[in-house]
């Protein structure tokens, strides 16, 4: 009977009981449909063994025929055939009305009178899959228990199942009732029941935590089975129950890798706690031994499945060393000449996931990944060209490229993707090929394809844009054929807007006008909105072409939509006046408004507009007159928190593998949700005069992550202003806290002086606040610490709503925050260069700045994490791993200063002693004063 | 046995199977009634209020019986009706000391008998309880549930005792005729 007991894979602990449940089903249907092939048939087992029994079944029919569980001369046969018959149908997607599912419901439970061991089974199977209403299911819960107790194990199993499934999709409170029979059939002798216990309890936990946690004993105990099943059930339950301590789960996790466990999925489980728990340790303290040491252990365990997972964990351990990948390639080098498709495909995924990473590591693969191009697998072929593309050096990239266009039609949109995240990421590494690869990419954009795939190539071709500045006017000439025919709007109003900002800069903006202006005459009014835009942004950019787009444009002017008729008319009537007098428009400039964002929200604007014009005034509007009410504020900043959370969300989703694949942009997240705040910063009033932003830092914690109020600062760096950007939070849960501000110490730093201080006019428990600094600088860049206090008026709050208590007046108080460090990495862009060794020649030696340091670092990729953070600078050509071993090592960087100019540095390093590491930094820049600022800054 | 079983079964002397169902109000002692008619080896000792329903089988005048022991509390008396369909007969248990309820137990008489399922279907209606002190008669019982109204289906009423088996046996025997007559062999 067992055997029918499919055995759920890893991911579907994870599942719901959906899943579970259909997933076992499909084992005990099939094994249902052989006997009645045979019994029934007799001689239909000759016959072709894909025809099913129940093709073409009508659900009236099968409703009808249900009759049979009313017989007073029930027939368990006839029944148990009906209710496969039924699950079939289930199975198929057949919806069944709620009076369909009820009757049958009501049907089954009658058939509780037979003794029919088969019957019996089958009723359990069709309990769980009709779903019966809260109401309804009350009738059976008896029944059940009376089966949960009864003699025969299969009885008892089954119906923990089904009466588990009842409580967790009905009354969870109910499970009080049976927790007694559930907890000794965790440890049950019978492995069948145990195993059936434990999947039941995994799915309990969800709904009512609080029981399912009384049983750890009960869990531990079955840990211990001979059986493997029950073992890796039990493992499973044990961690989500154990989930939410840390410190539990490190114990079992240690506890377990010293005693062996029999079930190679139970130990694959074990592995993948194991690395969560490596994971949350961090890369920067000393790696657990024994955690590794087990790691490593499981590459030479017996079972595939073992080896594959613990290779693969070791592969993604933050922070990897080549040393610790060393083992685990190697076995994945062995998984690659496997002639199970399945090994091969999982081995090539894994490798080519860290290829990025560690490419070094990779390469003793080549060879077999070489072996894979030609794979009849087309997804594993896929892998080994994308994995072969990131590791493979400069020479070998022409003939990948040839390898892959013959087989570029045959794989799926989702395997497409990976070969062009793959030829993004080689693009960035060899700038030089930029124009292969371009043609590459425009020769995929003609083909057909959905929008994901369509979209990750003009995603790419955009960021090459950015990135390579050589290969800025094929990009934008092949994004210009592309939107000649393209189906999807998004993507051709993201063109368009790239266009508008990029196409003036080109040497010849005059041919991007032609593609633009079809776009008015032919596409839907979202795109023919967008073109116009893009249209009137050469116009104001470019005063040579000005006249010919108001022609162009004044053609808009009659438009069917209101939107493409409002932009045309603004951009006439601004291109128009442009022409007789630059004078500004609403108090900003025309290249400013066409060009930026708005520098004050637009609810606030409205309003603004609205009063002035309900009282006109002789004075001209102005945008610097539009203030916000504290309302505006405070939903703004809620949309703001919002959109950051929410991108995040978005960057932790797919966090595991993109983070890994791009290693370039390292916290790409916290980057993100810094961009937002900046979104927010340019709508503050008092903020709109300091000009465009230049960069901003990564949030610095000034407080320890567990005290009473915690602060972190974000630097965001303008022209002559610093805004400091503090997020607040407040963890006491009967405070109330008012005017929330930072107190800087100036004294000890020069150059710097307060210009607005915005408070935090109130920070409840839990919520996030934020205050602001503007400084405005006297001089270029001053760098130093400063002493940061944090100030505020505290009123008692009530425990429940953390409102304040009228009855509390509240006291000032104060709290002493860690120093801000303004360091010259805050005045200093990343920014990528093309083709360094040219532009570190061109730059010249006039303003070159030499200075040597013995820095104390115990290697030389710490002292490489260390230079670049402190520097500010982007690494380029991929220089910023050094090899395995080496002691000598070059890294090259490059970014622009404050002023905009650009700075290259040469990172001479060499290890000196364990703990000691030479460094020989050569900057140059156009003007000396900033190579030595540059330089100094390291000492 | 298996043996004897089916040599019975092919020559048609085989006892019939017959489905009846038991309704009644909570704590009128339906489920008392069934332990006392089951074999003494599998009766329970002790009873406790059912929940949802149970099915239990025993064997009486030639005729073996598959009882649907329905539960009476307030919420389960709505899925009585999903069991009416196909039954051969129906017991009604009714509490005779329960004066006050008596019409909560018409009521649901009453929706029973309007039921669409439940024609020419014998019923036996148990006054039980009879042993205590200020039990009702069976004729008050009648009077008091309108039975006689009842003209479409056969029925009967006895004064039982569930915990001795006091009248079971003579109301068995009426169902257990009516049923043997209803019976298509």
């Amino acid at each position: 009977m067992q055997g029918g007991q499919a055995l759920p894979p890893v991911e579907a602990q994870q599942s719901d009981w959906q899943t579970q449940g259909s997933q076992w089903l499909s084992g005990v249907k099939d094994a249902a449909m052989s006997t009645l092939a045979t019994g029934g048939g007799g001689g239909k087992k000759d016959e072709d063994e894909v025809y099913s029994p129940f093709l073409g079944l009508e659900k009236s029919q099968v409703l009808q025929e249900c009759r049979v569980f009313n017989d007073p001369q029930l027939n368990p046969r006839l029944c148990a055939q009906l209710i496969t018959k039924i699950l079939y149908m289930l199975g198929q997607g057949e919806q069944l009305s709620r009076s369909e599912s009820t009757s049958i419901f009501f049907g089954v439970t009658k058939l509780f009178q037979a003794k029919d061991d088969h019957l019996r089974r089958m009723i359990y199977l069709v309990m769980k899959e009709l779903n019966p209403s809260a109401e309804e299911v009350i009738i059976v819960t008896a029944t059940l228990t009376k089966d949960m107790n009864s003699k025969q194990d299969l009885y008892r199993a089954n119906a923990i199942r089904v009466l588990c499934k009842i409580i967790s999709m009905t009354d969870p409170t109910m499970l009080g009732q049976i927790e007694r029979h559930l907890k000794q059939a965790l440890v049950d002798k019978n492995a069948f029941v145990a195993a059936s216990a434990l999947v039941s309890s995994i799915q309990l936990i969800r709904v009512n935590a609080e029981v399912v946690k009384r049983w750890v004993n009960e869990v531990q105990t079955a840990l211990q089975s001979d059986n493997q099943t029950v073992q890796y059930h039990a493992l499973a339950l044990l961690h989500m129950i154990k989930k939410q301590d840390r410190l539990a789960v490190n114990k079992i996790v240690s506890s377990l890798t010293r005693t062996p466990i029999k079930s190679p999925l139970a130990q694959c489980l074990l592995i993948r706690f194991v690395k969560k728990v490596m994971d949350e340790e961090g890369g920067g303290g000393e790696r657990d031994r024994t955690l590794l040491e087990f790691l490593e252990g499981t590459l030479r365990h017996k079972s595939d499945v073992v080896i594959y997972e613990g290779a693969n964990a070791l592969c993604g351990l933050p922070n990897v060393s080549q040393r610790e990948l060393s083992p685990a390639i190697t076995v994945l080098q062995l998984f690659l000449c496997s002639n199970k498709p399945t090994l091969r495909f999982a081995a090539a995924r894994t490798l080519n996931r860290i290829a990025m990473l560690h490419p070094a590591a990779v390469t003793p693969c080549n060879m077999d990944l070489e072996g894979l191009i030609n794979d009849a697998n087309r997804s594993i072929a896929t892998l080994a060209i994308t994995t072969l593309l990131k590791t493979g050096s400069e020479a070998g990239v022409e003939r990948l490229m040839k390898q892959i266009t013959t087989f570029m039609s045959e794989i799926a949109d989702e395997f497409k993707v990976i070969v062009v995240d793959a030829i993004r990421s080689m693009c960035i590494k060899f700038p030089q090929k930029h124009r292969l690869l371009m043609t590459f990419l425009s020769n995929m954009l003609r083909e057909e394809g959905g929008f994901t795939y369509k979209k990750a190539i003009v995603d790419t071709i955009l960021e090459l844009i950015a990135q390579i500045p050589d290969a800025k006017e094929a990009g934008l000439m092949n994004l210009c054929e592309f939107i000649e025919d393209c189906e999807f709007t998004p993507l051709s109003t993201a063109i368009l807007a790239v266009l508008g900002t990029e196409g003036p800069a080109t040497a010849e903006p005059s041919s991007y006008i032609r593609f633009i202006y079809n776009r008015v005459v032919l596409e839907n009014a979202t795109v023919r909105a967008s073109a116009v835009s893009a249209l009137a942004k050469f116009g104001v950019q470019l005063p040579q072409l000005r006249s010919s787009i108001v022609t162009l444009l004044l053609r808009c002017l009659h438009d069917n939509d209101d939107e493409v008729r409002d932009r045309a008319t603004l951009y006439c009537s601004m291109l128009q006046k442009m022409e007789v007098s630059p004078d500004d428009v609403f108090g900003i400039g025309p290249a400013q408004l066409c060009l930026q964002p708005l520098p004050v929200p637009l609810l606030a604007l409205e309003h603004a507009v609205a009063q002035y014009l309900a009282q006109p005034s002789d004075e001209p509007f102005s945008v610097f007159n539009v203030t916000m009410s504290a309302e505006m504020l405070a939903a703004e900043r809620k949309a703001a928190h919002e959109q950051s959370a929410a991108r995040r969300k978005a960057e932790n989703h797919d966090g595991g593998s993109r983070h890994q694949m791009m290693p370039g942009t390292p916290g790409k997240a916290a980057a993100k949700a810094v961009d937002a705040s900046v979104d927010y910063l340019a709508k503050i009033p008092q903020f709109a005069h300091v000009g465009p932003r230049f960069s901003s830092s990564k949030p610095a914690a000034l407080t320890d992550p567990e005290t009473e109020y915690s602060c972190a600062c974000i630097k965001h760096v303008y022209a002559r202003h610093t805004i400091l950007a503090f997020e607040l939070r407040n963890t006491i849960d009967d405070q109330y806290l008012q005017d929330v501000r930072v107190a800087l110490d100036l004294a000890g730093t020069a150059g710097l002086e307060v210009e607005v201080e915005l408070p935090c006019p109130a920070l409840p428990f839990g919520v996030a606040g934020q205050a602001f600094i503007l400084l405005r600088r006297t001089e270029a860049a001053p760098t130093g610490s400063l002493g940061c206090t944090l100030r505020f008026r505290v009123r008692e709050a009530h425990a429940e709503t953390h409102e304040p208590l009228d009855s509390s007046a509240g006291y000032e108080d104060e709290y002493a925050l860690e120093e801000l460090e303004l360091a010259a990495a805050d005045y200093m862009k990343r920014l990528m260069v093309a083709d360094f060794r040219a532009g570190w020649e061109g730059m010249g030696n006039g303003g070159e700045v030499i200075e040597t340091f013995s820095l104390t670092y115990s290697g030389l990729p710490e002292a490489i994490r260390a230079i670049v953070d402190f520097l500010g600078m982007e690494v380029c050509e991929g220089t910023g791993t050094p090899q395995d071993g080496a002691r000598t090592h070059t890294v090259l960087l490059s970014g622009a200063f404050l002023s905009g100019a650009q700075v290259l540095a040469i990172v001479n390093l060499r290890t000196e002693s364990a703990k000691q590491v030479g460094m020989r930094l050569s900057v140059r820049s156009a003007d000396k004063e900033i190579s030595q600022f540059v330089a100094s800054c390291v000492a | 046995m298996g043996l004897f079983s089916g040599l019975f079964g092919k020559l048609g002397v085989s006892k019939k199977k017959v489905k009846v169902l038991c309704v009644g109000l909570d704590n009128s002692g339906k489920s008392s009634i069934i332990n006392q008619l089951k074999p003494k080896k599998t009766a329970a000792t002790e009873l406790v209020p059912t929940v949802g329903f149970a099915v239990e089988e025993f064997a009486k005048n030639n005729l073996n019986f598959t009882v649907f022991d329905m539960s009476g509390q307030g919420r389960y008396r709505s899925l009585w009706e999903h069991y009416y369909k196909d039954v051969t007969g129906i017991m009604f248990v009714v509490d005779s000391t329960d004066k006050i309820r008596m019409c909560v137990a018409k009521d649901e008489l009453d929706t029973l008998l309007a039921h669409a399922d439940v024609r020419n279907v014998p019923i036996l209606f148990l006054a039980n309880k009879m042993d205590l002190p200020l039990a009702m008669t069976p004729v008050d019982c009648v009077a008091v549930m309108e039975l006689d109204r009842i003209t479409d289906k056969p029925w009967h009423i006895s004064a039982t005792n569930a915990m001795t088996g006091d009248g079971l046996d003579e109301a068995l025997t009426w169902l257990a005729d009516q049923m043997s007559r209803s019976i298509r062999y």
